[in-house]
């Protein structure tokens, strides 16, 4: 097929672009598929001779993992007041990601942080990440290593607080130091984006306000 | 074995198959009005979901107050929606009895003796929360209007007496004495105990005296709260 002649005698071009199809693996595929179709029509089979009804099942993936307990809340409270530019069609109804509360593993938009929560439960959200919604069931070793785990980490808390008042004041003050170093980064920061470095000039006009 | 993560599949009209709690499905033991306003709450399901009796001491442990539901939208406390995951799980006994005598958390305590208070049976019951009858640690209680003081000795009392603590209308418990009668348990032996004859005894003696006022001393500050005498400051000569 290679060298085929053309309608005007020349060579057929580089065919390069057509797709190319992997025989061996697509038998390998039928071969698959055809030893499924028989293991399901056997055990239809010896179903229906003991006279029980074969239930098809999708079979748990093996990998999948137990549910556990969210480590960590949905932070809202820092997202109040930004702004998110979203491209309009990106999202239609639930799906894509468009304003409000994205799901990544379903691809899914919610309005409220609540919608997400519930999402996050649902058996759909679930399945897509690959756990199973079956939560591991705890041994009286299990709770012992929890609870002195979590006083040794309450020790450890206690144990930074200080209750000296003079080490105290010495560490407000760094603090202080450093938040205010923070807030002179960011003013210019600021004022470098702006034209010429000026920053932001306030006009005042005298008398503003005022009719005399 | 393994359980769910949530509790729909228990509150399912499938039917419920598994550790009763006195017969019947542990969930049904608060009433359908809470049990709604608890599966709704946002602590519910972003913070009650997945948990396993282990997991459950983290959220435990970060409890700062019990109480049943305050508000004018009827809010369950947090107390309440781990009391109510303790139930979905129904851990074993001797899980439920590391949570009551650890002395590190007192909400945790207070938690198993709610829990226990609910599902066990009588003579454990007072066996087992009697001893906490001598634990002073103080308690913030949330009132459905504002909070109160308590304390862990007067929580399990108010489990072993009253018939509705946190919302829930606790399951009839026969009186001690009930009890007592049918050889059940034994009298009960007072930790005060030799104190209490003590006081019981003075308070003999002192009766036979006839100064009844030996052990009360009235106070006279002149401002006697009389029948219907209101405490404005009116400078009358008469002295109503």
């Amino acid at each position: 097929m290679a060298d085929r002649k053309g309608a005007y005698g020349d060579k057929a071009n580089d065919t390069s672009f057509r797709k190319t199809w992997d025989r061996a693996e697509y038998a390998e595929k039928a071969a698959n598929r055809d030893h499924k179709l028989k293991e399901e029509g056997r055990a239809r089979y010896e179903a229906a001779i003991s006279g029980k009804k074969y239930y098809k099942r999708a079979s748990t993936p093996e990998d999948a993992k137990e549910t556990e307990a969210r480590k960590s809340r949905l932070d809202v409270a820092s997202r109040v007041g930004t702004t998110m530019l979203v491209s309009a069609g990106s999202a239609i109804g639930k799906r894509g990601k468009g304003a409000g509360f994205y799901c990544e593993a379903c691809d899914l938009t919610f309005k409220d942080n609540r919608q997400l929560v519930e999402h996050e439960n649902s058996k759909q959200h679930l399945y897509a990440i690959g756990q199973t919604g079956e939560v591991r069931r705890a041994t009286l070793e299990d709770v012992k290593e929890r609870l002195a785990w979590l006083k040794r980490k309450r020790d450890e808390e206690t144990g930074r607080e200080v209750l000296d008042l003079g080490t105290r004041l010495e560490v407000q003050k760094e603090i202080d130091e450093r938040e205010r170093e923070e807030k002179r980064r960011k003013r210019n920061e600021k004022r470098r984006k702006t034209k010429d470095g000026m920053g932001i000039v306030k006009q005042e006009v005298e008398n503003d306000g005022i009719i005399c | 074995m393994a359980h769910q993560a949530d509790e729909k599949r228990m509150l399912d009209d499938r039917g419920y198959t598994g550790t009763l709690i006195r017969g019947a499905n542990p969930l049904l033991l608060f009433e359908k009005p809470v049990r709604d306003r608890i599966v709704e709450s946002m602590y519910w399901k972003e913070q009650c979901f997945g948990l396993n009796a282990a997991t459950l001491c983290d959220r435990a442990v970060e409890l700062e107050n019990i109480g049943g539901i305050y508000g004018a939208a009827q809010k369950p406390s947090k107390f309440l929606c781990l009391a109510f995951k303790l139930l979905q799980l129904t851990p074993e006994r001797d899980i439920v009895l590391h949570y009551l005598r650890q002395q590190e958390w007192k909400y945790l305590r207070a938690l198993a003796a709610f829990y226990i208070r609910l599902c066990w049976q009588p003579k454990e019951i007072f066996e087992t929360l009697e001893p906490f009858l001598a634990d002073y640690r103080k308690l913030k209680r949330r009132a459905r209007e504002g909070f109160a003081l308590t304390y862990v000795d007067q929580f399990v009392d108010d489990l072993l007496t009253k018939d509705r603590v946190c919302a829930t209308s606790l399951w009839k418990l026969p009186p001690r004495t009930q009890l007592e009668d049918l050889d059940v348990l034994e009298p009960r032996i007072s930790p005060l105990g030799e104190e209490l004859e003590d006081i019981d005894a003075d308070r003999q003696d002192g009766r036979t005296e006839d100064d009844s006022g030996s052990d009360v001393e009235v106070l006279d500050d002149g401002h006697g709260l009389g029948n219907g005498h209101d405490h404005d400051n009116d400078t009358d000569v008469d002295g109503d």
